[in-house]
């Protein structure tokens, strides 16, 4: 199966000795990889690397054989994200703010803003400055503005964050949508354990900034009744391995 | 180069959507007609000439160009940098497939389209007012020659901007940025008065320097030596500017 994402050694040490640590991970194309972690186990820190918002101490990711260091366009050239908090323009209409985004993809056009603004259920508030929008209708223009290039990756930390229930099982559609229809490859970091269960087809669990275990969906089902328990599991072993260190 | 351009035109509709750029055109045009007023009543109240129509923009400028073009020029090249790292607004940009230095090069462009759209407006309506009060005194040698001095104008005031990028690359805050900006434009302006045989060296100083496109002989030696000056601030300020944008993490 193609590679996707390939992260190797990826390591990054913020001054309070928090961060990430040798993290190897490779994502294969179809995947919906789902990166779980308590608060502050590095999620983030992994996926502001893999976008090119931090550098890294040492390691690398490559996306599509492009390394995120050295050839940044190249590699994000298929790449749409949302990281942490749906940021948009307050002063632009939500149109205005896709258009924005829009003006680097070649094949984007007034088309396809209606489409995604149409998938993700804002169409109505087109014209509308997002200075007025709620949590969640932020959160969907932010999707809107991830998805907009039709990419082949797409990576999304906690992009439920805001939405309502109705929210949440809409984008939880499109997310298979994508991933069933347009063969999107997904890399999502959520706390919402249930739903990463529902969504993803891989699971990655990051702890203290270390990559504990990396399964499919399925084994970690016919093993644990539920990912909680596989969660929680990992989570116990590791602490028990690194206190016996001691 | 198809990544640059989107990033300027994205710069160039945010500055238009955003109200200082509005803001900073209807203050210069304030300037325009204070002045044109100020040259009325003085010539109908003390019948002294005060300015003719060539020298009416040229008088603007004088006026403007340590003042308000300044302050605009700082106002809009913080909002540009510490208005989007304040608000994580630069992510929007930064997340896109073009790399750091062409947000940077599209940032710093479109500052320079600003300060241009600003002069050529200045130019136009002072032109308009000193033509329209004084038609009598005007000649089109001495109009090509404002229209040079409001032209090399631009040059100053980029390398005054570029100072106020690095600054905004260095503190977090575009309020600490700002008054930063303040105090170094007065402290520079005062060492140019106190210490007039080294004020050639000074930024500040530099803004004045279209006085030398107004010699009927060009002074050439002297033009090309604060033009090189000019360029080297220019290329020091952009590169440890952009150095610093590399390195930034959002």
């Amino acid at each position: 199966m193609e590679k996707v994402i390939e992260i190797s050694d990826l390591t990054k040490i913020y001054p309070n000795g928090r961060g990430i640590e040798g993290i190897n991970l490779d994502i294969y194309a179809g995947d919906i990889f789902g990166f779980l972690g308590p608060n502050g186990a590095g999620k983030t820190t992994a996926m502001k690397i893999m976008t090119g918002l931090i550098k890294a101490d040492r390691g690398d990711v490559r996306i599509f054989g492009h390394s995120i260091r050295d050839e940044y366009e190249k590699a994000m050239a298929h790449v749409g994200c949302l990281i942490e908090i749906a940021d948009s323009y307050p002063f632009l209409t939500a149109y205005e703010n896709l258009k924005q985004m829009a003006r680097y993809y070649p094949d984007v056009d007034d088309q396809r803003i209606e489409e995604v603004l149409q998938l993700t259920g804002i169409l109505k508030y087109k014209q509308e400055k997002p200075r007025r929008f709620s949590l969640g209708m932020k959160q969907r223009l932010g999707l809107a503005a991830a998805i907009l290039s039709r990419p082949k990756v797409l990576i999304l930390d906690e992009p439920l964050n805001g939405l309502d229930v109705e929210g949440m099982i809409e984008i939880r559609k499109l997310i298979l949508h994508l991933a069933q229809n347009e063969g999107t490859t997904f890399f999502i970091s959520s706390h919402l354990i249930h739903d990463v269960e529902l969504t993803c087809n891989r699971i990655g669990v990051i702890f203290e900034g270390k990559l504990l275990s990396v399964d499919r969906t399925e084994n970690i089902l016919n093993n644990y009744a539920t990912l909680e328990n596989y969660f929680v599991s990992e989570v116990e072993r590791y602490g028990r391995i690194s206190s016996s260190a001691y | 180069m198809a990544a640059f351009l989107a990033a300027l035109i994205n710069e160039l509709e945010k500055l238009s959507k955003k109200k200082k750029a509005l803001l900073a055109l209807i203050l210069s045009l304030a300037v325009i007609v204070i002045g044109q007023l100020l040259v009325v009543g003085v010539r109908s109240g003390l019948g002294i000439r005060g300015a003719g129509s060539v020298e009416f923009p040229v008088l603007v400028l004088s006026v403007v160009i340590n003042t308000i073009l300044p302050l605009f020029t700082a106002l809009v090249a913080i909002d540009c940098f510490s208005g989007e790292f304040a608000h994580n607004l630069i992510r929007i940009t930064l997340t896109r497939p073009v790399s750091r230095f062409k947000i940077f090069a599209a940032k710093v462009s479109a500052i320079a389209l600003f300060i241009l759209a600003n002069l050529l407006l200045l130019l136009l309506f002072s032109s308009l007012a000193g033509f329209l009060f004084n038609a009598n005194s005007a000649s089109f040698s001495a109009f090509g020659k404002t229209i040079v001095t409001y032209l090399v104008s631009l040059f100053p005031l980029l390398v005054l901007a570029l100072g106020i990028i690095l600054l905004t690359n260095i503190f977090k805050s575009g309020t600490t940025v700002f008054f930063v900006s303040i105090l170094a434009f007065l402290i520079l302006k005062a060492a140019g008065i106190l210490f007039p045989q080294y004020a050639s060296l000074l930024v500040t100083s530099q803004l004045d320097w279209y006085h030398l496109w107004l010699s009927t002989s060009l002074p050439l030696a002297k033009i090309l030596r604060t033009f090189l000056l000019m360029l080297g601030y220019a290329i020091i300020f952009f590169t440890a500017g952009y150095y610093l944008f590399d390195k930034k993490e959002f």
